[in-house]
């Protein structure tokens, strides 16, 4: 099992001052499936998402991907090794249109230098023509025409969720990681982006971790499923295993409940 | 090949025209890039199609429906349908699956094609009750990877079946189309039909080809001319006004690259051809104002140069006649400086011919574009008549009309006032339904069949049709006339001085008075500019002038009506309607019955001869105190 995972996290623990924010945590994430990681607010979410694209060095453990030790690899170059994320709080160049943020995106996959690229000639040219390809593949996947030359600061919530998506896959990661990608959205656009996770991951077949809020999303579109409570992984399995376990609705519903 | 009979005879006359790559046939934005295809392309794309649908054993006259948004391949497999001797049966996009199978079998479709995984769903959902139909077809691939159902066939797998027919025997496709006659059935067009069952309109080949024919000896058509196809095809809109000219005169039809992105591409294509909703006209106004309050000063400084220079111009057009040689020259400058950048802005620069359809435009919108150099034409007709049947001239534009009858067709106007129409693209009735055929059609004196619309209208001296209401919310008075109130209100609120009017007659009173309110803002404004002094609303709207103002209003609705159906009295009220006070609903409606119990003793004074009516409103003071306010209402009688 060790052997056909894509990326393995091994005993990671994550230590601010006095708060343990994650406590020996180990998941591992299969090609391509879809995993979800849920669990209530300070659970440790974010932070093991934080571990894993290398924002935060885990206390303690390691995080393989591919084979490569993540925690001794340098944050510019986890993009280089296939692994894409989006942010809970947007961050994308709010200045620039869709079209450039995603193009900026390629840079990882560019190889022209300054000079050429100041001539635009020959090989800068046919390698812009290359990339500007890839990018209107992912425009037009995340229906995002009508939104090619706008301003992204002039974007509504939704749509800035969904560029945030399109930079991500203009990686073409092998490993895509979501933070909260649905938040702040109406029931509508919560079922197109569910509708655009799915066809990413029936298309492309990437591997994708998903930490979501919306219970009834999760359980749809998953396939399998880890809690996370005080930093301490409670639970794994298919969401079916996950709706009935008694730790799960203790940790979710208060225990007077159960 | 003798005179072409059938939209695919036009359509291959065409390819047979323009065998290089120089003439576009259809075009389509795809990752952002401006995709042709040649005549030559599309001609093989649509035999490939043809073919393979005959090899899966489409017969000639077999029904074969179409769900999905226009693009390239909803183009190409109409035509391939038609090609094949097949009858189209069109499909709005939003319909649910209930609606689908209900017209799928009414019309026994035995093939469906269905754009993309939503529509291909739909089908899935109801394949138990549609047994005739042997294969779906869909060209978008997105989603349906996943998908492993015999009875779902991609675009490209009918074709590849279509090539190696067409290498067996290369001269099968023209021979298909070389059998096709004007009088076979070219699409049943389902009207939704406001009560009952939709029902499936019947149109043939030489219906299009006359409506299409009609329209291009009105303003020509030219075959170097671009359309946006972004009016449904399953509407008869769509098919006569876009699917039509490309056959008959080979116009260059241009797809949105997305449901989104239409207006931007409408403005990238600019066509020469369009067709918008009275709505979409008013927004492009708004829209245009709003811009220009934003602009750059010079920008800014241009509109107030040349915008009066535009509205003097349109008013010697209006009145049919040349302007002085002074305007013509600003005119034109205006043209070049101001008029065409600003339609470019919204892709209308090129536009010789725009209609508007639906609600009535207001005088001021269609002012607003013959300034900048647009005439906006009205359309109008049904399904049954192939699309449309009236519309204005290009040198013959009257506000309260919608038009005369396009070469060929004729209207008059039933004795219950409904107006009737018949023309040579006069459909072929209802499939399966010869009962609701017949009641569709009269037959007059000559055997003339004329088609009922249901609407009510009114030919003017000059024979242009004036639409009124539907028939069945025509109110009759007690001296057997009828009138419209929607007409009378909706013509009223035209001028900017009324802000609301409810007009009152009914079986027990004999004519027809109103109640308006007047706009306070710009009747206001007019005062001000007049020196005539005001306090509050109650007074202004009982000032003499004012009623003098509001009377040539009514005068000029009046005079588009027959004598029995005009205001005869008005009253202007010393209040606006008001939604808090339950006379208007929160959409601004009316609330009729409301109005009539509370206004009961103005209605009164409107027919017992009175001048004068006294009302009285209590008013809260801010201090707590209640008290009473009087106003004298004046009976205005024309």
């Amino acid at each position: 099992m060790a052997e056909s995972a894509l990326l393995s996290v091994e005993d990671v623990s994550l230590v601010f001052g006095r708060v343990q924010a994650l406590s020996a945590v180990s998941l591992q994430v299969r090609p391509g499936e879809i995993l979800a990681i849920i669990g209530p607010n300070g659970a440790g979410k974010t932070s093991l998402l934080n571990c894993i694209s290398n924002f935060y060095k885990p206390t303690a453990g390691r995080i393989l991907f591919d084979g490569n030790d993540l925690t001794r690899t340098a944050p510019h170059r986890i993009a280089g090794f296939g692994i894409a994320r989006t942010f809970q709080n947007i961050a994308l160049y709010t200045g620039l249109s869709t079209l450039d943020n995603l193009m900026a995106a390629r840079h990882i996959h560019m190889r022209a230098g300054l000079l050429q690229c100041l001539l635009y000639w020959g090989f800068s040219h046919r390698e812009d023509l290359r990339h500007r390809l890839v990018v209107e593949e992912i425009i037009k996947f995340l229906e995002m025409e009508a939104i090619r030359k706008t301003t992204v600061g002039a974007l509504p919530h939704g749509l800035r969720k969904r560029v945030e998506l399109g930079r991500a896959l203009a990686l073409e990661p092998r490993l895509l990681l979501l933070d909260e990608p649905m938040t702040g959205m109406n029931q509508e656009e919560k079922e197109d982006m569910a509708r655009f996770i799915l066809d990413i991951h029936e298309q492309r077949g990437l591997s994708i971790v998903l930490i979501e809020h919306d219970m009834g999303l999760v359980m749809d579109i998953a396939d399998r499923v880890v809690v996370l409570d005080f930093g301490v992984k409670i639970a794994e399995g298919a969401p079916d295993e996950i709706k009935r376990n008694p730790e799960v609705i203790r940790a979710y519903l208060g225990q007077a409940y159960t | 090949m003798t005179e072409p009979q059938t939209l695919a005879q036009h359509w291959l006359s065409n390819v047979r025209r323009w065998p290089g790559r120089d003439q576009v046939a259809a075009r389509q934005k795809d990752l952002g890039i401006w995709q042709s295809y040649s005549w030559t392309q599309e001609y093989e794309q649509v035999r490939d199609f043809s073919l393979g649908l005959v090899e899966l054993g489409l017969q000639r006259g077999d029904r074969v429906a179409i769900i999905g948004d226009n693009d390239l391949e909803y183009l190409w497999g109409i035509l391939a349908v038609l090609a094949a001797g097949g009858v189209v049966v069109g499909l709005f996009t939003d319909v649910t699956p209930k609606e689908v199978q209900y017209v799928v079998t009414h019309s026994d479709a035995v093939f469906v094609l269905a754009g993309d995984q939503e529509q291909c769903d739909k089908l899935l959902a109801i394949r138990q009750d549609t047994p005739l139909v042997r294969q779906v077809i869909y060209w978008d691939q997105r989603g349906l990877w996943g998908y492993d159902d015999p009875w779902l066939m991609s675009f490209q797998g009918v074709q590849t079946l279509g090539r190696a027919a067409q290498q067996a025997d290369p001269d099968r496709f023209e021979a298909l189309i070389g059998a096709g006659r004007a009088d076979e059935v070219a699409m049943f067009c389902y009207t939704s039909g406001t009560t009952g069952l939709p029902k499936g309109a019947m149109i043939s080949h030489g219906d299009f080809i006359y409506v299409a024919q009609a329209f291009d000896a009105i303003e020509k058509v030219r075959a170097s001319d671009n359309y946006m196809s972004f009016i449904p095809m399953a509407w008869i809109g769509g098919a006569a006004l876009d699917l039509a000219p490309h056959c008959t005169s080979g116009v260059t039809l241009n797809f949105a690259e997305g449901p989104d992105t239409v207006q931007q591409n409408i403005r990238e294509i600019a066509p020469d051809a369009l067709l918008y909703n009275s709505r979409l006209w008013e927004n492009l106004v708004a829209s245009i104002q709003v811009r220009m309050t934003d602009a750059s000063w010079l920008n800014r400084l241009l509109y107030r140069v040349f915008q009066p220079v535009g509205y003097r111009t349109a008013e010697y057009q209006l009145r049919k006649q040349r302007p002085p040689l002074p305007w013509r020259l600003l005119n034109s400058l205006g043209r070049v400086a101001f008029f065409q950048p600003t339609l470019s802005q919204y892709g209308l620069h090129r536009a010789r011919t725009a209609y508007t359809a639906g609600a009535a435009l207001s005088p001021d919108v269609v002012r607003f574009f013959l300034a900048l150099g647009l005439p906006l034409r009205q359309i109008y007709g049904s399904t049954e008549v192939t699309g449309g049947a009236i519309t204005h001239r290009p040198d013959d534009i009257k506000f309260e009309s919608i038009g005369v009858p396009l070469p060929g067709a004729r209207v008059k106007i039933s004795p219950e006032g409904e107006i009737l129409l018949t023309s040579p693209g006069l459909f072929a009735g209802y499939h399966k339904d010869p009962a609701a055929t017949e009641a569709a059609l009269i037959r007059d004196e000559e055997g003339v069949a004329w088609f009922r619309t249901g609407d009510a209208g009114l030919l003017d001296e000059d024979g242009h049709l004036i639409y009124l209401d539907r028939v069945k919310d025509m109110i009759e008075l007690g001296s057997g006339e009828r009138y419209s109130p929607q007409y009378i209100e909706g013509r009223l609120k035209f001028s900017p001085y009324v802000s609301h009017c409810m007009t009152v007659g009914d079986a027990t009173l004999g004519y027809v008075t109103a109640l308006i309110t007047i706009d306070y803002d710009s009747v206001g404004r007019w005062a001000e500019k007049r020196g005539l002094a005001y306090t509050t609303y109650a007074d202004l709207a009982q000032k003499p002038e004012v009623y003098a103002l509001v009377r040539a209003a009514v005068e000029r609705v009046n005079a588009t009506l027959p004598p029995a159906a005009r205001v005869r009295r008005f009253v202007l009220l010393h209040k606006e309607f008001d939604a808090d006070e339950g006379e208007m609903t929160r959409t601004r409606k009316l609330r009729r019955s409301f109005l009539t119990q509370r206004y009961a003793d103005i209605v009164q004074a409107l027919y017992d001869g009175r001048q004068t009516v006294q009302v009285t409103a209590a008013v809260q003071y801010q201090d707590g105190r209640v008290g009473k306010i009087d106003t004298l209402l004046r009976v205005e009688a024309l």
